[in-house]
């Protein structure tokens, strides 16, 4: 029985760590050996061990650029999530009020850039909204009789499109979990407060964010990590090639791509991608340690 | 009374409000709507309006009809329900582990599923695709659905078990003295009471299949075999300007059956904990 | 006990959806051949179907395909041209898995020194006698080669040519950029979004004719860039004042504006003229050649060649096949239909002797301007090169940056990319 008790855990865990040990494990794994590796176009499939010197080349990728690209990432990641958070929660507040009855047709219309498929939502972006030719902003602009903005040129400009758009795209997920989890804080509570005649705000702060804190602290972190390894708005908006727009702003996945993954050399650029994961392992324990201060 | 009364202009204040964010929020979306049901020409440019040109179903005709896009929804449903079901077999499972007992080695495999799931997964394209060339199932839906699981299955867990750890254990405990094995308490009370959590779960897993266009074009080598996501990336990755009206159509389209689905389950969304008995 | 049970009917559960999916493909065969389940083609006549990816227009490699098709009907050897995204890329992964791999491929040929460092192509002469090349314009057969060796089947080629508006356009096109960019500053009114000239001004491709045209050159035979070249610099400078005019540059904005009637011209290639036909616009061609740079010469676009190679893993099995295939890609036939149903100009001289072909004015102006163009250079080096070029003109047309300092950057950048690849 007591043997049992130490290996049944572990029996409910195995489906899921098989599955995450082929998908997630093994590609990491052989990463890191395809980086001890000479494979490049000239060694394609004949490559052969070279030790670390893939990593001594790799470290020169670390430079000032980077540096930079880290800073824009951590106030990219760090703005998102707090304005994520933030407005999430008083929509789903909102949401939640007493007696709004057409809390569906909202719910469901503030979910529909969640339906739209993200490529689609970043090229429909592009062209449908920061275009300087034919995209709404510009046109509205015109309408008030201002002149053509091109909102991916300049960087300031450029993360700022950037961060409509993923808030546009990330919010629906943020609002239906803090929604979800606004449906387990128990009404009682509530009653009794008000009866004891707390004010909303007063509600809020001490019962609601409570009760609601530890559903949505997992959710909160999967996003983080998600807003900080994000690719696509950034490169689709403003680097892709043949549409660069003139913003030199990059994440450090962004300037990993542009330094070490252009030049088709696999053996260089999987010892960046092990050194890049290493960057994003610190970062998450940083994460971690504030969630649990958080917590205290 | 005039507590009514405020409640009244309150009321009114959030309706407006949340009238406005909508509008807000639908603005691309109703762009793409209009052109999508515009005329050949009219497509990329315009006056700043919301009413289509020369108003016309062409461009679902041709989308519909001259592209295999029922085609692609039905593997794209066939991925997404496969994937769901893999992955929530296995992530519900260890997700109730890690919230019910307190096992050796469980805090840091929570936190390594956490770090390991911070790989950049564009980065594992290449040997993904070893993977599935050594198991033989490149260029079939399986092998994708594995891939899809895979990399939802540390989401699954993490999303799920935050919900479990909020359910109460005596509920459980008492349900076990009526003699009930662990499955069974799992399907008949856990999971009804974690709906809202599993609903968001297999929300997010489905959206991210429905979605996924990078994968579904490498590993699948027959354009016949592509899910939606995949087929209109084929369709207009680089060269949109010619069918912009199309393309919008077929984006439409493809949004469709996620925006229904939503819909529909909202009523589901309630929580069994306020709805159940729990509070005796 | 019970529990136990019930964990191990949920693993069998999950095991049995996955062989579920995994049966959806009928793969018995060991890998090696499983995409080919008849006998090696020595005898003729079985059927062999020969899979060819590309990247390209559906339109073309249908007419090519029926061509060929039509001539092998009797061998029955079929050819099936299948559309891969990012065709390139997808070679990288496949190239060398021969279960999987395509016996072809059909692509420009800027790519092919990437595919030839990888040793995924087989050379021609391994395959058939190149003597098939004998007729074919010797530009677009030398930029199939890589070292001496023809990788490269030639099929059709093309260059940027000037599209304009016939109804938009006032008088004759201009025979100097000068008088070029006197007309575009006169025509072009941003703030209403009309405009003379369009391009992709900050596209290494669109600007080549600059670059070419002022002596200046993106990368040279020995792999060494030349973004800091003299030349180059003040080709790049040259284009600025243009892209001022030219509204955001990027392909579909600039394409929608002409095929709109935004704009009354466009620097582009054959491959727009199914949509502007579509659009219902009357426009003329004229050859960039015939517009003289300050320095005398004329615009000098890159020229592409489009062709076909044949990947080392189709070699085994379908040799004899493929090499029919090549002969009848290589036959005027195709050349000829290419031209009139698609409008691109042969790469075998003897398509021209076809009154059609002749007749054909977009065919006409690109054969005009490839007397001064030049062939994309097809070292893998090149690869590395757009992004840093793209970057340079980019930072230099809509970031202001002084020309010589964005030259620099990006011929650092290159050098460092081009140094990485080893």
């Amino acid at each position: 029985m007591e043997q049992k008790r130490i290996w049944k855990p572990w029996l409910y865990c195995v489906p899921a760590l098989l599955l995450i040990l082929i998908v997630i494990v093994f590609p990491i794994v052989y990463t890191g050996y395809i980086s001890l590796t000479n494979m490049n176009l000239y060694h394609w499939t004949d490559y052969s061990f070279i030790g670390l010197s893939n990593y001594a080349r790799a470290l020169f990728k670390f430079d000032s650029g980077f540096l930079s690209a880290l800073g824009t990432t951590l106030v990219w990641t760090v703005l998102n999530m707090v304005i994520q958070i933030g407005a999430g929660f008083f929509i789903a507040l909102g949401l939640n009020a007493p007696g709004l009855r057409l809390k569906r047709v909202y719910k469901t219309l503030l979910m529909v850039p969640w339906a739209v498929p993200a490529y689609i939502s970043i090229l429909l972006w592009r062209v449908g909204m920061f275009n300087t030719e034919f995209g709404i902003l510009n046109k509205f602009l015109s309408l008030l009789g201002l002149g053509k903005v091109d909102f991916l040129a300049g960087n300031a400009i450029a993360f700022l499109s950037c961060m409509a758009l993923n808030l546009w795209m990330a919010l629906p997920f943020m609002i239906s979990t803090i929604d979800g989890a606004l449906q387990s804080v128990d009404s009682s509570l509530y009653e009794s407060a008000t009866l004891d005649g707390a004010g909303f705000w007063v509600r809020t702060r001490f019962i609601t964010v409570p009760a609601i804190r530890p559903i949505i602290a997992p959710a909160a972190v999967m996003t983080t990590f998600i807003t900080f390894k994000q690719f696509d708005i950034i490169y689709l908006l403003t680097q892709q090639r043949g549409y660069m727009t003139g913003a030199t702003l990059n994440t450090v996945i962004t300037y990993a791509h542009q330094n070490a993954f252009a030049s088709n050399n696999y053996g260089l650029s999987s010892a960046v991608s092990m050194l890049l994961f290493v960057v994003i392992i610190l970062f998450s324990i940083m994460t971690n340690r504030s969630l649990r201060e958080d917590q205290a | 009374m005039t507590r009514k009364r405020k409640n009244t202009a309150r009321l009114a204040l959030l309706n407006t409000a949340f009238i406005l964010l909508c509008l807000v929020t639908l603005v691309p979306v109703l762009y793409a709507l209009s052109i999508s049901f515009s005329g050949q020409g009219a497509a990329l440019s315009g006056d700043l309006s919301f009413l289509p040109k020369d108003p016309t179903l062409e461009n679902y005709r041709a989308i519909l009809f001259d592209k295999p896009f029922l085609l692609w929804l039905k593997n794209s449903l066939l991925l997404s329900g496969g994937t769901i079901a893999l992955s929530m077999l296995c992530a519900v499972p260890a997700a109730y582990a890690a919230s019910r007992w307190r096992f050796a080695g469980r805090s840091g495999m929570l936190r390594a599923l956490l770090v390991l799931n911070a790989f950049p997964q564009v980065l594992s394209m290449f040997a993904l695709f070893r993977v599935l060339r050594l198991t033989n199932t490149l260029n079939t839906h399986g092998g994708l659905i594995i891939i899809y699981a895979g990399s939802m299955c540390v989401f699954a867990i993490w999303n799920m078990k935050g919900y479990f750890d909020t359910i109460p254990r005596e509920i459980e405990e008492a349900s076990k003295i009526d003699g009930a094995s662990d499955l069974q308490m799992i399907l008949r009370i856990v999971l009804p009471l974690a709906r809202p959590a599993i609903i968001v779960t297999c929300v997010m897993v489905l959206i991210t299949v429905w979605n996924e266009y990078l994968f579904a074009t490498t590993f699948l080598l027959d354009s016949q075999s592509y899910s939606l996501a995949g087929g209109l990336y084929q369709l207009q990755s680089n060269d949109y300007s010619r069918n912009w009206s199309v393309f919008t159509a077929a984006s439409m389209l493809a949004s469709l059956p996620l925006l229904l689905i939503f819909f529909k389950i909202q009523k589901y969304m309630v929580s069994g904990l306020t709805a159940g008995g729990v509070k005796e | 006990m019970k529990k136990v049970t019930a964990l191990l009917v949920a693993m069998a559960l999950c095991l049995a959806a996955l062989a579920g999916c995994a049966q959806s493909k009928p793969q018995d065969a060991p890998p090696a051949n499983a995409d080919q389940p008849a006998a090696p083609a020595d005898t003729s006549s079985d059927p062999v179907t020969v899979t060819v990816w590309h990247d390209g227009d559906e339109g073309i490699m249908q007419t090519i395909a029926d061509q060929v098709n039509a001539q092998l009907a009797d061998d029955q050897i079929t050819v099936v041209f299948e559309k891969k995204t990012d065709m390139p890329n997808q070679l990288k992964l496949y190239g060398s898995d021969a279960a999987n791999a395509p016996d072809m491929y059909f692509y420009a040929h800027d790519v092919l020194g990437s595919f030839v460092a990888m040793d995924i192509l087989a050379p021609l002469s391994d395959v058939t006698d190149t003597g098939i090349l004998a007729d074919h314009l010797p530009m677009t057969v030398e930029a199939g080669q890589i070292g001496g060796k023809q990788y490269l089947l030639p099929v059709y080629f093309e260059t940027l040519v000037f599209l304009y508006n016939k109804a938009l356009w006032e008088g004759d096109i201009p025979g100097t950029t000068e008088e070029l960019y006197d007309y575009m500053v006169s025509h072009t009114d941003a703030a209403a979004g009309t405009y003379a000239v369009v391009n992709q001004h900050t596209n290494a491709y669109n600007v080549s004719p600059f670059i070419n045209g002022f002596g200046g050159y993106i990368i040279d035979e020995n792999a060494k860039p030349g973004l800091t070249d003299p030349k180059t610099i003040e080709a790049a400078a040259y284009n600025q004042k243009f892209g001022a005019l030219q509204a955001d540059g990027d392909y579909n904005t600039v394409t929608t504006l002409f095929n709109e009637g935004k704009a009354a011209a466009i620097i582009g290639g054959p491959w727009l003229v199914s949509g502007i036909e579509a659009a219902g616009i009357d426009y003329g061609i004229a050859s960039l050649s015939d517009i003289k740079l300050p320095n005398g010469s004329g615009l000098a676009p890159f020229s592409g060649i489009q062709g076909a190679g044949v990947l080392k893993v189709a070699l085994a099995e379908k040799k004899d096949a493929v090499a029919k295939v090549l002969t009848a890609m290589a036959s005027p036939e195709v050349g000829v239909d290419l031209a009139v149903k698609s409008g691109c100009a042969p790469a075998n001289n003897k398509s021209y002797d076809d009154p059609q072909v002749a007749a054909k004015e977009m065919i006409s102006v690109i054969q005009k301007t490839a007397s001064t163009a030049q062939p994309m250079p097809n070292i893998p080096e090149m690869g590395s090169m757009w992004g840093p070029v793209e970057s340079m003109l980019t930072a230099i047309n809509k970031n202001g940056a002084d020309p010589a300092q964005a030259a620099a950057d990006a011929q650092a950048a290159a050098e460092q990319a081009i140094a990485d690849m080893q």
